[in-house]
């Protein structure tokens, strides 16, 4: 069990930044999710924790060491990666006795360890098969399993997920979860499915092309986003954001008239999410564009001048396009934005 | 106001689109029979059988070409291993050269000399082509100029085994370089020793066939999955630990396959055994392929060199499917 610490990391592939810069404190026994989508370099970042990739700058820190020169194989993380990479010539068995022959666990403890792993996955009956011969679930989980064996101190996981169908990903999900609170070791999860990130995490970290946007708990980054990136990744549907002008303590925008702090002026960007909008109300004027009912809730798209807003209306929503509709917003949850994307906040 | 806005948008794009579909369609019917009217005309000439027997026609050359150089060859030499044959005269033998062949001491000489020879050619030469694998796969360099490898591969045999001969018998570089290392007192005579003879005759071979494995196992060690590489690593796997438990496991039916393809050509040695020692000491270095040649066209048994050939055809393929099966039937379970 390890805390973690990036100090001002760098990684530059050429002239591409993958990571810029990046500071970050992981605690001890945190689930912490890197969210973002492709390409913003959140499985670099874990990689270099992983010590696959060598950071152009700055320092990694695992259990209060320094570990920029420290080889991959003696840093005692573990990984799961997103194509499971099984052993494919090895049984399950071995596969999750690899790591312990390799660490040098002696040998009169190996079935023991390995009987317990294959148990917390619910692996049991398979331990004989080859890789080949078990599902995309049972696979996932054999991986897990290997990570489990050894007991790390910081487990890493890319994207586990994302190669399974949504329903046993649900399932898998809770597992993960629950592993990760039973064995009290430090994970680093690799996402860019905002769901796994806002379920498992402890805090997220939400990444956009190299660069931290927002570190907080799934609560902080849903009810408090720093800017329009994360507002706009988080949430599904996402914030509306509607681009507008502030003056005199009056946002205005094509068929939106709200009330706004005084302090908010010049062109500015409204965010209200989904669930905060309902119909009637008189915020926004607009015509009915579509009405998705999905069984427990209704989404409503309503068109106002080019821009289509996402509103959550009640389950027995109704309405026939292309009629005029009127909608309110919760006053009290509207984010205003600035020109560059980044939050106002009101003067506490 | 708004539903016939969105009509009277639709409206021209429709007339606009459905205008030149049909001036299409009909410059194509008018086109259309022109052009084909004359070909029909000369496939309808053809018969029926014609038409069916078209597509073999059109490979017909290349596989009269392969069966002539290869199925006609093979099929005469089993008809003529059943004759005495002495030049235009043919005697009916039936199994009689069979029988005297397992008899001929040396003809197990020849077979136990290949076997020799070449199993420790083989051997040594998938060795070093694995080790080198291992040691070079992960540099860029070798990616970009694998070809320089392979230029052992690509000189004439005869050139090489000549090259070889120079170096050991007559220009004697070997030797002059062994006594410089203090190693030897004097020249060797590489062909005065049966186990030095037989030497020379494999590092000829391994010197020119060692890139051919080099290249086949550094392309599958290139390709295997880099996750499952990067997990041994987590997994606390040295190099050498990972390329013994997983990449040699994985690599194993391209590796049967690359050495049985030089194993079937090993059989067949011959080039360097002409050129390099002709058998000698005591006919120690003659291989399989030089016994049929000097049975056949120094001796002009040519019905005892068929029926040579034909026990050797038969070994090699024995050998070699059984070989190939069983690496690719517990490669898959």
């Amino acid at each position: 069990m390890a805390s973690i610490q990036l100090n001002n990391i760098v990684k530059r592939f050429g002239s591409f930044v993958g990571v810029e810069n990046m500071s970050l404190d992981i605690a001890d026994e945190e689930f912490l999710v890197l969210l973002g989508p492709s390409g913003c370099g959140k499985t670099t970042t874990m990689r270099m924790i992983a010590g696959l990739e060598h950071p152009t700058g700055g320092q990694i820190v695992i259990g209060g060491e320094v570990v920029n020169e420290i080889d991959a194989r003696d840093r005692d993380v573990a990984m799961v990666f997103q194509g499971y990479a099984l052993y494919p010539n090895m049984s399950i068995y071995d596969n999750i006795r690899f790591p312990l022959r390799m660490r040098k666990v002696p040998a009169d403890q190996h079935d023991r360890l390995i009987r317990r792993a294959a148990e917390m996955v619910e692996l049991g009956a398979f331990l004989d098969r080859k890789p080949g011969a078990l599902s995309g679930g049972q696979r996932q989980r054999a991986a897990l399993a290997r990570a489990v064996v050894r007991e790390p101190q910081v487990f890493l996981m890319d994207e586990p997920l994302s190669n399974l169908d949504a329903k046993l990903r649900a399932s898998m999900r809770v597992q993960i979860k629950h592993m990760q609170r039973q064995l009290k070791v430090t994970t680093v999860y690799v996402t860019h499915d905002q769901i796994e990130a806002m379920t498992l995490a402890d805090r997220i970290v939400i990444m956009n092309r190299g660069i931290i946007q927002q570190v907080g708990t799934p609560d902080e980054i849903y009810s408090d986003p720093a800017n329009t990136f994360v507002a706009g990744f988080i949430g599904s549907p996402p914030m509306n954001l509607l681009a507008g002008e502030a003056r005199d303590g009056i946002f205005r925008s094509e068929g939106i008239e709200v009330p706004c702090p005084r302090t908010v002026t010049g062109s500015v960007t409204l965010g209200i999410r989904p669930e905060d909008c309902t119909v009637g109300g008189g915020h926004l004027q607009g015509m009915v564009y579509g009405v998705e009912p999905t069984g427990d809730i209704t989404y409503l798209t309503v068109q106002t001048g080019k821009r289509a807003v996402e509103i959550k209306a009640a389950r027995d929503f109704r309405a026939p396009i292309d009629t005029p509709i009127s909608i309110g917003f919760d006053l009290s949850r509207l984010y205003f934005f600035s020109e560059n994307g980044e939050r106002i906040r009101r003067p506490a | 106001m708004r539903m016939s806005l969105r009509a009277c948008m639709w409206a021209p794009a429709r007339l606009c689109r459905s205008k030149p579909m049909a001036s299409s369609a009909h410059s194509i019917k008018a086109v259309a029979p022109a052009t084909a009217r004359p070909s029909t005309g000369t496939l309808r000439r053809r018969s029926p059988r014609m038409r069916s027997a078209f597509p073999y026609l059109l490979v017909a050359p290349a596989v009269l070409y392969l069966l002539a150089i290869t199925l006609y060859p093979g099929i005469f030499a089993i008809y003529q291993s059943l004759f005495v044959v002495r030049f235009v005269k043919w005697t009916w033998a039936g199994l009689d050269n069979y029988e005297r062949i397992l008899q001929d001491a040396e003809f197990w000489a020849a077979l136990w000399n290949t076997i020799i020879v070449g199993g420790l050619s083989l051997g040594l030469q998938t060795v070093i082509a694995l080790a080198l694998a291992y040691f070079a796969y992960r540099d860029p360099l070798i990616r970009g100029w694998r070809i320089i490898y392979l230029m052992p591969m690509l000189f004439m045999p005869s050139a090489v085994a000549f090259m070889w001969k120079l170096a050991f018998n007559d220009g004697r570089v070997i030797s002059d370089l062994l006594m410089t290392i203090g190693l030897t007192h004097g020249n060797v005579d590489w062909l005065a020793s049966v186990w030095l003879a037989r030497l020379t005759l494999i590092v000829a071979d391994v010197w020119q066939w060692t890139p051919f494995l080099f290249i086949i196992f550094v392309a599958a060690l290139q390709g295997q999955d880099q996750e499952i590489e990067e997990a041994a690593r987590l997994d606390g796997a040295s190099w050498p630990a990972i390329f013994w438990n997983i990449s040699l496991p994985m690599m194993r039916p391209v590796i049967v396959v690359a050495v049985t393809l030089r194993g079937i050509d090993i059989t067949t040695m011959f080039t360097n055994v002409y050129i390099m020692t002709q058998g000698s000491p005591g006919g120690a270095t003659e291989t399989m392929s030089f016994f049929i040649y000097r049975q056949g066209f120094r001796m002009f048994n040519f019905g005892y060199a068929s029926a040579a050939s034909v026990l050797m055809l038969a070994m090699t393929i024995l050998i070699a499917q059984t070989l190939v099966k069983r690496a690719f039937r517990s490669g898959r379970s």
